[in-house]
C-alpha cells in the first residue's frame, strides 16, 4: 500500500508520543528553541515562505493572516486555536489532539511568540473529552517543563496557553462565533468589520488558526520555509490531513501532499469502495463544500484544481457517496444538519434551513411535487449571500450542487412517488 | 444635541439619484432615511450598534456590473463612503427583500386581525409595501403555548418573534439590567427570561414599544383597542424630574397607553414603567367631580359657586381678622408652571401673603442670591462625562431615565462613583461604591474640599482668589474625621478628591430629598462649592446640582413658590412663612393646591388648622381633613408648561377631553382670585405664559412658539445676581 507522508502526524504511531519524555526523544519542542532563537519577525517570515494556508476551511496563506494583526492597540493580542471541528466529514484536529497533543501546543507557542502574544487559548470542540484532557495534560506537561508560562526555556518571554471547551455548538467553530463563546456569551457571530486581526477576543488584536493549521507550524520552524514549500503543488504548498469517510473500506485521516488526486485517495489509501461499488459523487472539503460527480475523481487535490472543478477544498473531509446512495436522502441528512446548528441569528438560514429540510421529507418520503424542485433552489438562492455569516451558504451548498447533478433523482422522487432507493433496499432486503 | 457631530466630516452620497450629505460612520440606512427613502428593516435601532441580523434592508451599491459586482449589502451594517451610489430598489433588492419576509412569515402566525399590533406593525406594513402576494410555503408551522407572562406587566406570543434581537438588545445594552435573553438556536430560537434573574427593570416597557410585531404586548394594553382608533397627543411624563417626552394615546374618555416621543436631549427614546403605566390615577373612576364642603364634619357635595364663594369669604374673613399672617399657601411640584404662577400671584396679590411655600428639598435661602440649587449641567452633557459622582441619589428608582443616561455615559468610558447609605442597582456597575451613614454626604464634601485645598488642587475662576482665609474654612473637615461615616478610607477620600480636581468633566449629583437629611442643611452649598472649586460647574460634560423629585420641582421653584423670591428668584422684602413654619400652626388658613402634606407632616397638624382648602384630583390624606375639596384636572386634560431638572420648560398638551365636574387649577385660581378682588384678563394658560415670559427675566422670551414641541431650557442670564460662594 501506498505511504503517507508524515508531516504534521510525523511518529503519530509512537507508543507514548503523546507523553512530554517521548515527543521530547523524537525532537519534541526543539522547533520551539529554535523559534525562541530568532526574532518573531524572523520565525513570522518563514511561515510566511512556506507558503502555509490555513486548514480550518478558507485556506487564507497564515503568514500573511499573522502579518495584518494590528500594530500598537492598547489591548493584549491573542492567540486562538480553533479545534471546533465540528465539520460533518472531518476528524482530524480530534486525532491530532488526542494523539500528538504536544505538537499543537508546540505550534501554539511557536505561533504566539512569533505574533507577540502573551495569551492563547486552544478552544475545543465540547464533545471531544478526550481531545481536551490529552491537550490539558499536555499544557500541564509543558508548563512543569518550562516550555509554556513564565520566561519560557530561560527566554525571558511569557506565553501561557488554555484550553476552552466549547458547549457543543457547530456555529462557534466560526471564528467569530468561537471568540464571543470564549468570551463566555452566546455563540453568535460578530459583524465583521472589525475583522480578529484588528479586535477580537476582548477587543484585543487576535489570531485565530485551525489546528491542523497550528500543529504544522512546528514542522516548519524546524526544517525551514523552503523544505515545506517543496511539497505539495506550486501554489498549493504542504501536505494535507484527507479526512476520508463514506462507503470506502478503509475510511480515515491520511497525511498526503497536497496534489494527490481524490482517486488515489480514495482506491489506493481508502481501499475503494465498499463491495467494488462505483462512486456517484464525493465531496471534496466536508459537508459545506459542493458536491462533484464521479469524472472528477482524477483532479489534483488542491486549492485551485477543487475550485475550477467548481468546489472547494475546504477542510479537506472527503465523504464517497457510492452508486446505491440516494442524493435526496443524503442532502436531508445534511440539511437537517444545518437546520440544526443554524445560530438563528438571520432570517433566511434560521428560517430557510426549517423549510428547506421539511421541503427535502416531503420528497424523500415521495410526496413531493415538482415544482418543489425549482422551490429548494429558489429558497438556496434566498439564503445564499443573503446570509449573516458563511453557514447560511453552507446550507444552501448540498442542494444546489445536488441539484444542478442529480436533478434526475430528485425528479424520481416525484414520478415514482417514493424513494427508489429505499424501494431498492427494501426489494433486496426481501430476497434473502 | 449635535455638538459633537459638528466636528465629524461630512460625506456625500447618492441613494436612488438623490444626493444625501451625512457625516462619516452613519450607516446607508439612515443616510436613506435623512433622504427621505424608506429602506424596510427590522432589527436596526438608532439607539444600538448595527446587527445585521434580520437580512431585511438590502440594497445595491455600485458597481452592480460583473467582475465586481457583489450580492445585495446590508444597509444597516455598510457605512457611507464618499461618492457611494446606492439603490434602494433594484430587481436584485426587491427579491432579497421579499425572500426575508417570505422566511419570515413561514412561522408567523396570520392572525393580524386580533394581534393588538396589528395597524402598527412592521411585518404587516412591509409585507404589504414589498412582500410577496402569497406564500410558496405550504407546511407546518411552528406553534408555541400563547401567550407566555416574560414579566409581571408584559406577554411574549413567541410564535410572532421575528427574532430580530431588538428587546434582548436593549435590556442587555441600553438598560444593563435583569432582561430578556435569546434561547435555543436556529429555528427554536425564541426570546425569554433568564430563569435566575426574573425580567423585573423598571425599564421594561420599551421591548414592549420596540417590538416591530405583535410578540411584546403589555398586560394592560392587550385586546382593548386597535391603533387606528387612539387620538395620539404630544405631553410630557408626569412621573418625574426628567421629564421625558411621551405621547398620550386615548381612546373615548381614558388614556390607553403612553409611548415614547423621542427627545434626544431629554429621554434619548426611551420611558422608564412608572412614567409609562402610571396613567391609572387619570383614568380612575373614582377622581373627584364636584366640589365638596364639610358641613358637621362631613364632606358634602356642593356647586362650584357655593364652594368657591365660600373659600374666598373664609380667607378674607381670616385676613380681616387676624392679618395677612395668618394665611398661606402650599402650592405643587406637580402643577404646571402657569398655576403655580397664579397660585403665588393670588396669594401676594389677592392676599397680600407671602407664606408660600411647597414641599422641597433644603437649599440656602434664595433671597441671599447663592442658588446653588439648580443643576449646572444638562441631560446630554451627561453622555461625555469623564466621572459621575452620585452622593446619596439613586436615579433607578427616582429619576429612572436619567439612570439610562448614566449607563450611556458609563459605555462611553466614563467612571461612577456611588456614595449611598442603601445599596442600588447601579452599584454594580460602578468603579467605587461607599456606603455612607445618612447626613455625611455634606461633611464628605466638605471634606473634599479639605483636600483640593491642602493638595493645592483648586482649578479654574476660583483657583487665583483662594486667601489664606478661605483656605482655612474647610480646615477641620480632614478626611480622617468623615472617613468613618463615610464608609472609606481618609485615603480614599483624598483619592477621589484628586479624581474629581483632576477630571475632564465631572457631574456631581444628590437627591434633593438628600438635603433633608440632618447632617445635610449645606449640602446643596458645599456641593456647589466643590464644583467651583474643581471647575466642574460650567466646563462641557460636567455639571453640579440636585435631582429633582417631581415633574415640576424646578418649575414650582421658578414661579417663586417661595416665601423669600418672587418668580425669576427675585427677593422680596419681608419673606413669608415656610413650609414647616405654616404648617407647624403658623397659619390658620390653609390653601393647598396640588400638594400632599398629610404625607410629610403629622396629619393632626392639619386638624388644627381653622380652614383648610385643597385643589386635588383624588381623596387624598390631606384632602380628607379639608373643609373644602375643589376637583381638579390632569396634567393630560389641560395645557400648561412644567420644567424639567435641567431647566427644560417643556409644554403639556390637553390628550383628553377634561373630566366633567372638574377644572383645571388655573381656572380654579382665576375664580377664586375674580372673587378676592383681583381683575384677571387670563383667557388660557397660554396668556399667563405670556405674561411670565415677559414679566419674569429668568423664562424671557420662552413663549408658546419659542418652545415648540420639545421645549426650551431657561439660561443662567436671566438669574438676577451673580453666583457667588456664600
Ligand atoms: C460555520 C462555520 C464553521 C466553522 N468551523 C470551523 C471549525 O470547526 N474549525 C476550524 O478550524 N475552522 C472553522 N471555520 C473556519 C473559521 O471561521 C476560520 O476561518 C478558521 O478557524 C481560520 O483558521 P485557518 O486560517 O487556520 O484555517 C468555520 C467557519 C464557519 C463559517
Ligand atoms: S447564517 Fe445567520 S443564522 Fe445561520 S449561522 Fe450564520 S448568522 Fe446564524
Amino acid at each position: 500500500m501506498a505511504e503517507q507522508m508524515r508531516v504534521v502526524t510525523k511518529d503519530i504511531d509512537v507508543p507514548g508520543i503523546d507523553t512530554l519524555a517521548v515527543y521530547e526523544q523524537h525532537g519534541g519542542y526543539q522547533a520551539l528553541r529554535k523559534a525562541l532563537g530568532m526574532e518573531p519577525a524572523a520565525v513570522l517570515e518563514e511561515v510566511k515562505a512556506s507558503g502555509l494556508r490555513g486548514r480550518g476551511g478558507a485556506g487564507f496563506p497564515t503568514g500573511m493572516k499573522w502579518s495584518l494583526l494590528a500594530k500598537g492597540s492598547p489591548k493584549p493580542t491573542y492567540v486562538v486555536c480553533n479545534s471546533d471541528e465540528s465539520e460533518p466529514g472531518t476528524f482530524k484536529d480530534r486525532m491530532l489532539m488526542e494523539k500528538l497533543p504536544h505538537r499543537l501546543v508546540e505550534g501554539v507557542l511557536i505561533s504566539a511568540y512569533a505574533t507577540g502574544a502573551k495569551q492563547a487559548f486552544i478552544y475545543i470542540r465540547g464533545e471531544l473529552a478526550l481531545a481536551a484532557r490529552q491537550v490539558m495534560r499536555a499544557i500541564d506537561e509543558a508548563y512543569a517543563a518550562g516550555y509554556a508560562g513564565k520566561n519560557i526555556m530561560g527566554s525571558g518571554h511569557d506565553i501561557d496557553v488554555m484550553v476552552h471547551r466549547g458547549a457543543g455548538a457547530y456555529i462557534c467553530g466560526e471564528e467569530t462565533a468561537l471568540l464571543e463563546s470564549l468570551e463566555g456569551k452566546r455563540g453568535y457571530p460578530r459583524l465583521k468589520p472589525p475583522f480578529p486581526a484588528v479586535a477580537g477576543l476582548y477587543g484585543g488584536p487576535t489570531v485565530i488558526n485551525n489546528c491542523e493549521t497550528l500543529s504544522t507550524v512546528p514542522a516548519i520552524i524546524a526544517n525551514g520555509a523552503a523544505w515545506y514549500a517543496a511539497i505539495g503543488t506550486e501554489k498549493s504548498k504542504g501536505t494535507r490531513i484527507f479526512c476520508l469517510s463514506g462507503l470506502v473500506n478503509r475510511p480515515g485521516n491520511y497525511e498526503l501532499p497536497i496534489g494527490t488526486t481524490f482517486r488515489t485517495l480514495i482506491e489506493e489509501f481508502g481501499g475503494g469502495v465498499i463491495g467494488g461499488k462505483q462512486v456517484k459523487a464525493f465531496i471534496p472539503g466536508g459537508s459545506s463544500t459542493p458536491m462533484l460527480p464521479a469524472d472528477k475523481l482524477d483532479i489534483s487535490a488542491d486549492y485551485e484544481s477543487v475550485a475550477a472543478a467548481g468546489s472547494m477544498f475546504g477542510a479537506a473531509g472527503v465523504i464517497v457517496l457510492d452508486e446505491d446512495t440516494c442524493i435526496v436522502g443524503a442532502v436531508l441528512r445534511m440539511t437537517e444538519f444545518y437546520r440544526d446548528e443554524s445560530c438563528g441569528k438571520c432570517t433566511p438560514c434560521r428560517e430557510g434551513t426549517f423549510w428547506l429540510v421539511q421541503l427535502l421529507e416531503r420528497l424523500e418520503a415521495g410526496h413531493g411535487r415538482a415544482e418543489d424542485i425549482d422551490l429548494l433552489n429558489d429558497i438556496c438562492d434566498n439564503i445564499s449571500g443573503k446570509s449573516f455569516c458563511p453557514l447560511g451558504d453552507a446550507a444552501a451548498t448540498p442542494i444546489v450542487s445536488s441539484i444542478k447533478l442529480f436533478r434526475d433523482e430528485y425528479i424520481a422522487h416525484v414520478t415514482q412517488g417514493r424513494c427508489p432507493f429505499r424501494a431498492r433496499e427494501l426489494a433486496t432486503a426481501g430476497n434473502h | 444635541m449635535s455638538q459633537e457631530s459638528s466636528n465629524v466630516p461630512q460625506v456625500t452620497l447618492t441613494i436612488d439619484g438623490r444626493s444625501v450629505t451625512v457625516p462619516q460612520g452613519t450607516v446607508v440606512w439612515k443616510a436613506a432615511q435623512l433622504a427621505g427613502i424608506e429602506i424596510p428593516i427590522y432589527c436596526y435601532h438608532p439607539k444600538m450598534p448595527p446587527l445585521g441580523a434580520c437580512r431585511m434592508c438590502f440594497v445595491e451599491i455600485e458597481p452592480m456590473q460583473p467582475p465586481v459586482a457583489k450580492p445585495p449589502q446590508t444597509a444597516c451594517t455598510t457605512e457611507v463612503r464618499e461618492g457611494m451610489v446606492v439603490h434602494t430598489d433594484t430587481p436584485l433588492v426587491q427579491k432579497a427583500r421579499k425572500g426575508t419576509l417570505e422566511f419570515l412569515l413561514i412561522n408567523h402566525p396570520l392572525d393580524c386581525p386580533i394581534c393588538d399590533k396589528g395597524g402598527e406593525c412592521d411585518l404587516q406594513d412591509f409585507t404589504l409595501r414589498y412582500g410577496p402576494g402569497a406564500s410558496r410555503f405550504d407546511l407546518e408551522k411552528r406553534h408555541f403555548q400563547k401567550p407566555i407572562s416574560v414579566s409581571e406587566n408584559i406577554l411574549l406570543d413567541r410564535e410572532r418573534c421575528i427574532a430580530c434581537q431588538r428587546c434582548v438588545r436593549f435590556t442587555q445594552e441600553i438598560a444593563q439590567d435583569n432582561g430578556l435573553i435569546m434561547l435555543q438556536r436556529g429555528f427554536r430560537t425564541e426570546v425569554g427570561v433568564d430563569p435566575n434573574a426574573p425580567f423585573d427593570s423598571i425599564f421594561s416597557g420599551n421591548v414592549v414599544e420596540m417590538c416591530p410585531v405583535g410578540a411584546l404586548t403589555a398586560k394592560s394594553y392587550r385586546f382593548v383597542t386597535r391603533p387606528w382608533e387612539l387620538r395620539r397627543t404630544p405631553s410630557v411624563c408626569p412621573g418625574c424630574a426628567v421629564g421625558c417626552n411621551v405621547r398620550v394615546d386615548v381612546r373615548v374618555d381614558r388614556i390607553l397607553r403612553l409611548t415614547s416621543r423621542t427627545n434626544d436631549d431629554i429621554d434619548d427614546g426611551w420611558l422608564c414603567d412608572r412614567g409609562r403605566w402610571g396613567y391609572e390615577p387619570v383614568n380612575d373612576p373614582a377622581r373627584l367631580r364636584v366640589p365638596l364642603v364639610r358641613r358637621n364634619g362631613e364632606l358634602h357635595e356642593t356647586t362650584w359657586d357655593a364652594a368657591l364663594d365660600l373659600v374666598a369669604e373664609k380667607l378674607k374673613a381670616t385676613v380681616v381678622q387676624y392679618g395677612s399672617q395668618a394665611v398661606g399657601g402650599i402650592g405643587s411640584t406637580h402643577t404646571t408652571n402657569e398655576e403655580n404662577y397664579l397660585f403665588q400671584k393670588a396669594l401676594r396679590e389677592g392676599l397680600k401673603t407671602n407664606n408660600i411655600d411647597h414641599y422641597h428639598g433644603r437649599f440656602p435661602a434664595a433671597s441671599q442670591g447663592a442658588m446653588p440649587w439648580v443643576f449646572t449641567g444638562t441631560i446630554t452633557g451627561i453622555d461625555h462625562a469623564a466621572h459621575i459622582v452620585l452622593l446619596g441619589a439613586d436615579p433607578y428608582t427616582r429619576q429612572p431615565v436619567l439612570d439610562l443616561r448614566i449607563k450611556k455615559a458609563l459605555r462611553n468610558g466614563a467612571k461612577l462613583t456611588v456614595i449611598n447609605p442603601e445599596p442600588a442597582r447601579i452599584d454594580r456597575l460602578a468603579a467605587r461604591v461607599w456606603r455612607n451613614t445618612p447626613g455625611s454626604e455634606a461633611a464628605l464634601a466638605r471634606a473634599l474640599m479639605h483636600v483640593v485645598l491642602a493638595e493645592n488642587l483648586a482649578r479654574g475662576d476660583m483657583a487665583a482668589g483662594i486667601t489664606p482665609d478661605y483656605r482655612s474654612r474647610f480646615q477641620n473637615d480632614t478626611p480622617e474625621r468623615v472617613a468613618a461615616t463615610i464608609g472609606a478610607t481618609a485615603d480614599d477620600i483624598r483619592a477621589l478628591a484628586r479624581e474629581i480636581a483632576g477630571s475632564d468633566g465631572a457631574v456631581i449629583l444628590y437627591d434633593e430629598m438628600t438635603t433633608r437629611q440632618p447632617g445635610n442643611e449645606t449640602l446643596a452649598a458645599d456641593a456647589f462649592e466643590l464644583a467651583l472649586l474643581t471647575d466642574h460647574v460650567t466646563r462641557p460634560h460636567a455639571g453640579v446640582g440636585p435631582l429633582w423629585e417631581d415633574a415640576n420641582s424646578l418649575g414650582a421653584r421658578d414661579m417663586g413658590v417661595l416665601p423669600d423670591v418672587a418668580p425669576g428668584y427675585r427677593p422680596i422684602k419681608s419673606p413669608g412663612m415656610d413650609y414647616d413654619a405654616m404648617l407647624g400652626g403658623g397659619v390658620r388658613a390653609l390653601w393647598v393646591m396640588g400638594a400632599n402634606p398629610a404625607r410629610h407632616v403629622d396629619p393632626a397638624l392639619l386638624d388644627k388648622l381653622d380652614f383648610l382648602v385643597v385643589q386635588e384630583m383624588a381623596m387624598t390624606e390631606t384632602a380628607k381633613r379639608a373643609d373644602v375639596v375643589l376637583p381638579a384636572l390632569s396634567y393630560a386634560e389641560k395645557i400648561g408648561t412644567v420644567t424639567n431638572l435641567e431647566r427644560c420648560v417643556q409644554p403639556l398638551r390637553r390628550a383628553l377631553t377634561p373630566l366633567p365636574g372638574a377644572r383645571a387649577d388655573w381656572e380654579i385660581l382665576r375664580a377664586l382670585a375674580t372673587r378676592l378682588g383681583l381683575n384677571w384678563a387670563y383667557r388660557s394658560p397660554a396668556d399667563v405664559l405670556t405674561e411670565i415670559a415677559s414679566a419674569v427675566p429668568l423664562y424671557a422670551g420662552l413663549t408658546r412658539v419659542a418652545l415648540g414641541d420639545q421645549g426650551k431650557r431657561w439660561s443662567f442670564a436671566g438669574m438676577p445676581e451673580v453666583v457667588e460662594v456664600r
